[in-house]
């Protein structure tokens, strides 16, 4: 008995230090509400600054998820991994869609860094990316409309008596109170968000049911991104022509045949180029902008 | 009317502009960038009338009043506006509804300027993208805040001072000129089309072939739905139910094997 727990031992020593697998990831650190404090922060802070077309608010979600990743992947590569994750496509409102999705995100990165260094089968970057992207369109449309839309409203409208009377407190006021609120009522739902994505992460470890679960956010997503793109891409002909006295207006022969058509074929070639040369964004991102630029100066577009 | 300031009045006002427009001090500085309020104190206070200062503020507030930016996008940038109008009512001691005939045409051009922050920043935030790849977090936390801060106030300080220095009518003048020009066309153009990059991207992220239908569905539902309005939970609740059944479809079909 006394000789099986020694081997039992020794083998749990050998294990950890080296050897057994060629590569072993570390433990993540515990998760703290310092953690989401700081990350929560750092979205918050960095919120609009690095604002792009391209990826909109994606650096500064990635931004406030730095302090966090790094305690949670103490391995290079999979640290890596994660910084460029974050880095694509991601645009929701600051407090309602960021926070939330800083909590959720990061307890689902928790769950993942966990099981690969326990060596199970990890939560994949798609669930990650799924998630996200499927959120994120409905969280900013709440987001916008409260925050922006009436809150803040509401703080001016209250103080604006103190303006018209020459009064500074009616712009400082304000001001202090939007801050105050959203940044309080964000944090919130970064502990919430966190709080719910553990025990979603849970029931997807153990519920066998991941494949699934992955099919049904691809397909939230990837619903959500034809929501976006019809709303958000704006291209539309301006060529007009005449023949024998009838004026063609192509933009419009175009809605009658298809509306809708011409930002369907920038994300389709768009695609169809990735898909062709691999994720190649700057490429992506310096032909379309050529496109756009020249067919704009000679009002085609 | 002649209008001018002194040099550091003016630069102290560009700078607060550039602070603002950078979004460098937090998520709040969207009060102060859709409301006037904030830079109209500032401007009163650097011109040491803070008293007329708020209540030609006040005055522009109520034009922008209800002012909501979806995804991010304003018509007009009430900062950039009040930014001018008021130093120039303060000097040449105007009515407010005179500041706010100046106020509107500067806080167009103001738009169309926090959009070409957008447009380079997107060419000029490359580097982040070998920091990530490296798992280099100093040089990602850098490309992220330092590069756009130093872009917007390279942007943002010059354009600001020269208006202010030089004064209003010049600038009512340029914003005519400028508002049906081809560059602003290829800007517009530019600033429209470039969402199709990102949405690109994610749909190759996704990965999933089989799912596309649902990004079609959704696209022309949008397209055909767009002048209802539909609100963006509506949609999502949509793509949720197109999702429970889509993976209550394919479970069964799994289950009966």
């Amino acid at each position: 008995m006394s000789e099986e727990n020694a081997v039992a031992a020794n083998d749990e020593n050998v294990a950890t230090p080296e050897t057994d697998e060629p590569k072993r990831i570390p433990q993540p650190d515990k998760i703290t509400n310092k953690d989401l404090m700081k990350s929560w922060f750092g979205w918050w802070w960095t919120n609009e600054i690095p604002h792009t077309f391209d990826r909109m608010l994606a650096p500064a979600f990635c931004f406030g998820l730095i302090p966090t990743l790094q305690k949670l992947y103490k391995d290079k590569d999979e640290l890596a991994k994660a910084f460029q994750r974050h880095l694509l496509f991601f645009n929701t409102q600051a407090t309602w869609g960021g926070g939330t999705l800083t909590g959720v995100t990061i307890s689902l990165e928790e769950a993942r860094a966990k099981a690969l260094a326990n060596g199970e089968e990890p939560i994949s970057e798609d669930m990650i990316n799924n998630t996200k992207v499927g959120l994120m369109g409905p969280l900013a449309g709440i987001g916008d409309s409260i925050d922006s839309g009436t809150v803040q409203y509401i703080f001016i409208a209250i103080f604006l008596p103190f303006a018209q009377q020459g009064n500074f407190l009616g712009a400082l006021l304000p001001f202090l109170c939007f801050a105050i609120a959203t940044f309080t009522y964000g944090f919130y739902f970064t502990k919430m968000g966190y709080s719910l994505g553990r025990s979603a992460a849970k029931e997807i470890m153990t519920g066998g049911r991941m494949a699934g679960i992955i099919d049904g956010l691809g397909v939230l997503g990837l619903y959500m991104m034809g929501i976006l793109a019809g709303q958000y891409i704006k291209i539309q002909s301006y060529l007009k022509f005449t023949i024998s006295h009838k004026t063609f207006d192509i933009q419009q022969i175009l809605n009658t045949i298809l509306p809708g058509a011409l930002p369907l074929v920038a994300v389709l070639a768009l695609y169809w180029y990735f898909q062709k040369q691999g994720l190649k964004i700057t490429r992506g991102l310096v032909y379309l902008t050529l496109a756009l630029v020249i067919l704009s100066s000679f009002y085609i577009l | 009317m002649h209008v001018t300031l002194t040099i550091w009045q003016a630069l102290l006002i560009a700078l607060w502009v550039a602070l603002v427009e950078s979004r460098i001090l937090g998520f709040s500085t969207l009060t102060m960038r859709f409301s006037p309020l904030m830079t109209g104190m500032m401007v009163g206070f650097i011109m040491g009338d803070i008293k007329q200062a708020m209540i030609v503020t006040a005055a522009i507030q109520l034009v922008y009043m209800g002012f909501v930016a979806p995804g991010g996008a304003l018509p007009a940038e009430p900062c950039i506006a009040t930014a001018i109008a008021v130093p120039v009512a303060l000097l040449g001691h105007m009515s407010p509804q005179g500041a706010i005939a100046i106020a509107v045409p500067v806080g167009l051009l103001g738009s169309y300027l926090y959009q070409f922050r957008f447009f380079l920043n997107t060419f000029a935030l490359k580097p982040m993208d070998k920091y990530a790849a490296e798992g280099n977090a100093r040089g990602l936390k850098f490309s992220i805040v330092a590069i756009p801060t130093m872009i917007s106030f390279v942007l943002f300080i010059p354009l600001m001072f020269i208006a202010l220095y030089f004064g209003a009518p010049v600038i009512s003048g340029v914003v005519a000129n400028i508002e049906h020009g081809t560059l602003i066309h290829v800007l517009n153009s530019v600033g429209g089309g470039l969402a199709a990059l990102g949405i690109a991207v994610i749909m190759q992220v996704i990965g999933k072939k089989q799912l596309l239908p649902f990004f079609f569905l959704a696209y022309f539902m949008s397209v055909a739905f767009a002048k209802l309005q539909i609100n963006m939970t509506i949609y999502a609740i949509f793509g949720a139910i197109f999702a429970i059944l889509y993976v209550m479809f394919t479970s069964k079909a799994s289950d009966k094997q």
